[in-house]
């Protein structure tokens, strides 16, 4: 069946292709009118990791969302800048004409069933605009004490599980979608897996938009109890629509002692106009491990902190990601490898491509704090632009606080410009065909 | 008298004591488990940071409370580590040769090295290039334990201290990993002390003894019938039975865990 035509809509508010640099982009007027060079220097990077700066601190969720509000309210939309070559802008997004309920009553969206392999599952929890419209759970795994719920219920059903952790390490008012985020979300998605319990089939949590004018508040709890092993997959979706929306998401994931977990995150928000702001954090605790696999697969801007956080001696990671863009779309990505103590293992490697005239922008932070002696730990970028009017900026850094250790990184950004390009997004087709796990 | 005893161990680091007591026997061809401290298993080999300020250690007859990490070994008593260093450059079959011949008078030859890491890798059901491989360098936690485990069947020790070596592995490595101790126990009479945090590495190792130590000291002992009322009623119950502010587990849903 041919593929929809796709609509034309305009480039999201970044000065990126004023710039007119590629990979690396070209000198531009810093604020005090000096000529910034970029890239190479620490200074003309802008973020930072969380490191354990979470909200919650024995508060209630009230009074933590009574934080959001007050940020939410006198926050501007957020523009995020490094000197001279890359911006990223929200001040298009009209917020203001955005609604977190639908017009309809909300259902189970059909591109869920689209794009999701049909095979075994451990459990799944649909959130559609900010109803949960799909909760299921293998019943043997409900009787050995696993939940999955909507973080709500979590709430009001589990209170002394859920709340000691809750925004443990994310905050709620460093920006206004952040805060808009801890403020508003009404679902979210719950998830425990008891100390010791080993589950092979994925959890699946899934964050659909199926319609314009949809703010959505996604909000994911994982509790991987002392030596448990689960695999965690996480879909955001959306539809080709017209008109904007948004995703204002926070997923925090904590694996106590031993708990092993395989991570999947598979981003898509189609052709619409959807805007995605999120925060991802996994606590990785002693002798855990955690693999995680973002796939970042295109939306009309998006910008994702990502944190994978080593806090315990004995934490191990894999952390092995994938973006690709098209078209016009924006993607802005900050992954962070966090060592807050040794010994510890990390490796982090993404791969991206940009086609079309999108531009993507990846900076991976390497972080070893003061203590974590005895961490070893590689992080590579490589990118490619596949048309030429993509552009791709890839920033490996790294920021160590200790003397026995190694951390390095190295970073490639190619093109492809003659490459004859095949039929269809090529994302699309991947995605149609069933999913990437 | 058992092989490895220790009578009465106090420990202290950074000014604190750790153990407050501790009385334990192994002999060849025994499994110990015991829920608890690291500590004991450094001591044991002789760490420098662990001062043992009262109580001994005596290894086949031999009195080895003061004696070097090296004589230790020597001795033959074997440590699994916990957290193993890498050593670029040096490949594990290198390494495992040059720990071989610190225990001989002469060098081992090579036909028989040969032979013997043959062996060893079949009876662990390790990859051969596995040995090729620089020592720990880039690998998984899974494969660091088996290589520490490969070292024990290479070295022969007559007791060898596992360190957490269940710490950090999937289901199917410390399927691999339990099954090679509990080969090297029927097949070589080797003797092992368990250290551990966790219950699942008993369900692949049978342990003829398993010890409970909380606060510093031995406070349960017994049979298997140990870790089925850990299974059925927790460390939490343990704790509050014995009055004790620590152990070896954390309670899920502790933040502080």
């Amino acid at each position: 069946m041919p593929e929809a035509p796709r609509a034309r809509i305009p480039r999201p508010a970044t000065d990126n292709g004023a710039a007119g640099g590629r990979a690396g982009g070209a000198e531009a007027a810093g604020p005090d009118g000096v000529q910034v060079k970029p890239g190479g220097h620490r200074e003309a990077t802008l973020y930072s990791a969380l490191a354990g700066a979470g909200a919650g601190d024995g508060r209630s969720l009230a009074e933590l969302r009574a934080q959001a509000l007050r940020a939410y309210e006198s926050l501007e939309l957020p523009v995020w800048r490094r000197s001279g070559f890359w911006t990223t802008s929200l001040q298009k997004l009209e917020l203001g004409s955005l609604r977190r309920e639908p017009d309809a009553a909300p259902a189970l969206p059909e591109i869920v069933e689209r794009t999701l392999p049909a095979r075994p599952r451990a459990g799944r929890i649909v959130q559609s605009a900010n109803a949960i419209v799909q909760l299921e759970l293998d019943p043997d795994l409900r009787e050995r004490g696993v939940i999955l719920c909507s973080l709500k219920d979590a709430f009001r059903e589990h209170p002394d599980l859920v709340a000691p952790w809750y925004s443990k390490r994310l905050t709620v008012d460093r920006h206004k979608l952040e805060a808009a985020n801890a403020a508003f979300w009404s679902a979210g998605a719950f998830l425990y897996v008891p100390p010791e319990v080993v589950v092979s089939d994925p959890f699946e949590v899934v964050y659909a938009i199926d319609a314009r004018g949809i703010a959505q508040y996604g909000r994911t709890l994982v509790l991987g109890g002392q030596a448990s092993e689960f695999r965690l997959h996480e879909y955001d979706l959306g539809e080709d629509f017209e008109g904007q929306a948004l995703h204002a998401g926070a997923v925090e994931v904590y694996l106590q002692d031993g708990a092993r977990c395989r991570f999947a995150q598979v981003q898509d928000w189609g052709a619409g106009e959807v805007f995605d702001v999120s925060t991802r954090l996994v606590d990785v605790g002693r002798d855990a491990y955690c693999h995680w696999l973002p796939a970042l697969l295109g939306g009309h801007l998006v910008r994702q902190h990502l944190e994978l956080a080593v806090s315990e001696p004995g934490g191990e990671m894999a952390f092995r990601g994938l973006f690709f863009t098209e078209e016009l779309e924006h993607l802005d990505v900050f992954a962070v490898d966090l060592h807050e103590t040794g010994p510890s293992e990390g490796d982090v490697h993404w791969r991206g491509a940009a086609t079309g005239q999108s531009r993507a922008s990846f900076e991976g932070l390497i972080q070893i704090n003061p203590g974590a002696q005895r961490t070893h730990t590689y992080l590579q970028i490589h990118s490619m632009m596949l048309s030429p009017k993509a552009r791709v900026d890839a920033i490996p850094s790294v920021l160590v606080s200790a003397d026995d250790v190694s951390a390095s990184h190295g970073g490639t950004v190619g093109d492809l410009l003659h490459a004859k390009p095949r039929a269809g997004p090529p994302r699309r087709r991947a995605r149609d065909r069933g999913g990437l796990f | 008298m058992a092989d490895l005893e220790i009578r009465d161990l106090h420990v202290c680091t950074d000014g604190h004591e750790i153990l407050r007591g501790v009385d334990l026997s192994v002999s060849r061809g025994q499994i110990h488990a015991l829920s608890g401290k690291s500590t004991l298993a450094s001591t044991l080999m002789g760490h420098p940071a662990y001062e043992i300020t009262q109580g001994s250690i005596s290894f086949m007859g031999e009195d080895i409370t003061s004696a070097e990490p090296h004589e230790r070994a020597k001795a033959g008593l074997f440590l699994a580590f916990q957290y193993p260093v890498a050593i670029p450059g040096v490949s594990v079959a290198n390494f495992l040769r040059m720990a071989i011949n610190a225990k001989r008078e002469e060098p081992i030859g090579v036909k028989e090295f040969r032979a013997q890491l043959a062996h060893a890798v079949d009876l662990l059901d390790v990859d051969r290039s596995f040995t090729s491989r620089h020592l720990n360098d880039g690998f998984s936690g899974g494969e660091k334990k088996r290589a520490e485990i490969l070292q024990m069947a290479m070295l022969l020790p007559d007791v060898a201290v596992l360190d957490e070596t269940d710490s950090g592995l999937d289901i199917d490595a410390l399927r691999t990993v339990a099954e090679g101790v509990q080969r090297l126990h029927d097949e070589q009479g080797l003797g092992v002390l368990i250290i551990t945090h966790y219950q699942r590495i008993l369900h692949h190792v049978k342990p003829d003894f398993v010890h409970i130590l909380l606060d510093g000291r031995i406070v349960l002992e017994g049979g298997v019938e140990v870790v089925e009322r850990l299974e059925r009623e927790g460390y939490d119950r343990i704790r509050q039975e014995f009055g004790a502010g620590e152990a070896g587990a954390v309670a899920a849903g502790d933040p502080g865990a």
